[in-house]
């Protein structure tokens, strides 16, 4: 059972790390785009 | 499923996936385009790319198409370790080259490409070596992408290889040919929302389909020890110093990081490049995961072709629609790194060859786009004939990659030595690729005093890798003894055994010999350059005003 949890959470730590790093970077994104609405500049 | 195991897409299917993905992406484009671009907008964004923004183009750009297939390679065949020897080092590419971007950026904030600061640094000969590397680098990368395509198309669907590489040439240059950079980093951010939802969806539900972590665990014995071994010296040695010792050299010689360093907003340089660091290893290690969960379950690829592995376990364990997806995954994480290639190889040619070399002392912002341009579609032609032609690369790739290793410690130590010369840098360069080759190719009898020449030489250079990743983040000091104590236990370990790995010796022969030599004639030169020098001599060509006398002497 302990091997079990073990390789399926080596395995399933990379998809959670990934769902982390896509949440931070559209929150990121979304800021900018509001502060570039705000200042009336562009985003790029 | 077709005769090799592999579901297979009508015609009709993969076009209109082909359509949708690159006609979506064109319709982004639409979205930022301008009446008018700007020559600093089309290399670099106009130098203020947020951190989200960069974030995920940086990510975006250096995930390619041979990442997942690669780091899979690794999982399947070193084990447990493999994925993490594929894709840590990948992501440390991107972390260590950081603290020098911040040097570089504080140097030139106005730059946009690191030739341009080594033009101002040094003259044009330094400069063109560097942009000679970035190119080569930037055409191989997009023939590779290419090729990527090509072999994906015609795997999946009964169209041609020949259309997958066209397809995804002209679809592009289709999207970045108008907006350039600001089409690419804009483009990179969707692609890469796509690419981590896709990742986040495969990978477990290759797993549970799969049977779950309990099968995994029944076929945990079907590893070798050393493929059971999270510390596996084989791995290492085999799959992870190679890509150690490539660290800095890939950074260093790619104009799609250094683009990226002078894009993003000062202050955002580091956040950019940790979250991009943390992104790519999670997408590609758990990518490479697909390969243990093959070794695992008893997968024998295709062919004993390695390339075969996820989309056969995608294709055994998952409906159709995810295979689907996974095609999406494919084209576009080549798609991201070919725009951004397409993007580094036109600022290069505007900035490097037609604004510092050509144009004189008035480059015209008019002609400028206009090379960029060309230069886009010249370079997607040369990359669809040299795909279309399946030619042999490795040979290219071995001098690139040693081209760039040549240039790390150069490169670096002008940035910060006021002493170094055009005539250090240049020699350096040439006197090391001389001896990388003779290492590389046995010119000489590699007996005697003649190979222990070249191991402390890789000592050397061994000493200068781990010396310019502490100096990077912890200063002089530090750099120096990290430098130093490698150099010792190199010179006492590794002398009378490295000769046994000499395709490893050449690498870091390249290193060293170009430290050597430029420390060398550095110490014999009087020359003392003002830093401040660089700020002036690199700026925006979209307001260009007559600054003759601030032309290095050599570049004249």
């Amino acid at each position: 059972m302990n091997n079990e949890l073990v390789y399926g959470a080596y395995i399933l730590v990379w998809p959670a790390l990934t769902l982390g790093v896509l949440g931070v970077i559209c929150w990121a994104v979304a800021r900018d785009v509001r502060k570039a609405k705000n200042s009336d500049e562009d985003l790029l | 499923m077709n005769e090799n195991g592999f579901t297979q897409f009508s015609t009709l299917t993969v076009l209109l996936l082909l359509a949708a993905f690159y006609g979506g992406t064109y319709l982004l484009t639409l979205l930022i385009r301008k009446d008018k671009e700007d020559t600093s907008g089309f290399m670099v964004a106009g130098h203020h790319v947020g951190f989200g923004m960069g974030a995920a183009s940086m990510t975006a750009t250096w995930i390619w198409a041979a990442s997942f297939y690669a780091a899979a390679t690794s999982g399947y065949t070193y084990g447990v370790s493999g994925p993490i020897h594929y894709g840590l080092w990948g992501a440390l590419m991107i972390l260590f080259i950081y603290p020098f971007g911040r040097r570089f950026r504080k140097l030139a904030p106005n730059g946009h490409t690191l030739g341009e600061l080594i033009h101002a640094r040094h003259g044009a000969s330094s400069q063109m070596i560097l942009a000679v590397s970035n190119i080569l680098g930037s055409v191989i990368s997009l023939m590779v992408n290419f090729t990527a395509a090509g072999a994906l198309v015609s795997v999946l669907s009964p169209l041609s290889f020949e259309t997958g590489v066209i397809v995804a040439g002209v679809g592009v240059l289709a999207y970045t040919l108008t907006s350039g950079f600001r089409a690419s980093v804009f483009t990179d951010f969707a692609q890469l929302v796509a690419l981590m939802a896709i990742a986040i969806i495969i990978i477990p539900a290759v797993l549970f389909s799969a049977g779950g972590p309990s099968v995994m665990v029944e076929g945990l014995s079907r590893l070798t020890d050393e493929q059971a071994n999270l510390f596996s010296v084989e791995a290492i040695l085999h799959q992870g110093a190679p890509f150690f010792v490539a660290v800095l050299a890939y950074a260093i010689g790619n104009q799609t990081i250094s683009q990226r360093l002078f894009a993003v907003r000062e202050k955002h340089i580091k956040s950019t490049f940790v979250t991009a660091t943390i992104g790519y290893g999670a997408i590609v290690i758990g990518l490479g995961m697909i390969g243990l969960m093959a070794l695992s379950v008893g997968m024998e690829p295709i062919d004993g072709k390695m390339n075969n592995l996820i989309p056969q376990m995608v294709s055994t364990y998952l409906s159709p629609v995810f295979v689907a997806l996974f095609f999406v995954l494919v084209i576009g994480s080549l798609s991201s790194t070919a725009d951004s290639d397409l993007s580094a190889l036109s600022t290069i040619m505007m900035a490097d060859v037609y604004g510092k070399n050509i144009a004189g002392d008035n480059p015209s912002p008019r002609v400028m786009m206009l090379v960029g341009r060309i230069t886009m579609i010249v370079a997607t032609v040369a990359g669809l004939i040299f795909a279309s032609f399946s030619l042999d690369i490795l040979v290219m790739l071995v001098f690139v990659g040693a081209l760039w290793g040549a240039i790390v410690f150069p490169v670096i130590v002008s940035c910060y030595w006021d002493r170094v010369t055009n005539a250090a840098f240049t020699w350096s360069v040439v006197a090391a690729m001389a001896l990388f080759c003779i290492a590389r190719f046995e010119l000489l009898e590699m007996t005697g005093l003649t190979v222990l020449f070249f191991e402390v030489l890789a000592s050397v250079g061994g000493a200068v890798v781990i010396g310019l990743m502490v100096f990077g983040f912890f200063g002089r000091a530090a750099g120096l003894v990290a430098g130093v104590v490698t150099l010792a236990a190199m010179l006492f370990f590794a002398t009378g055994f490295l000769r046994d790995y000499m395709v490893l010796v050449a690498s870091l022969t390249a290193y060293g010999a170009s430290a050597v030599v430029c420390t060398a004639m550095t110490l014999f030169s009087k020359e003392r350059f003002d830093f401040n020098l660089i700020r002036q001599r690199v700026g925006d060509y979209d307001d260009v005003e007559d600054d003759t006398h601030l032309v290095p002497e050599a570049a004249k």
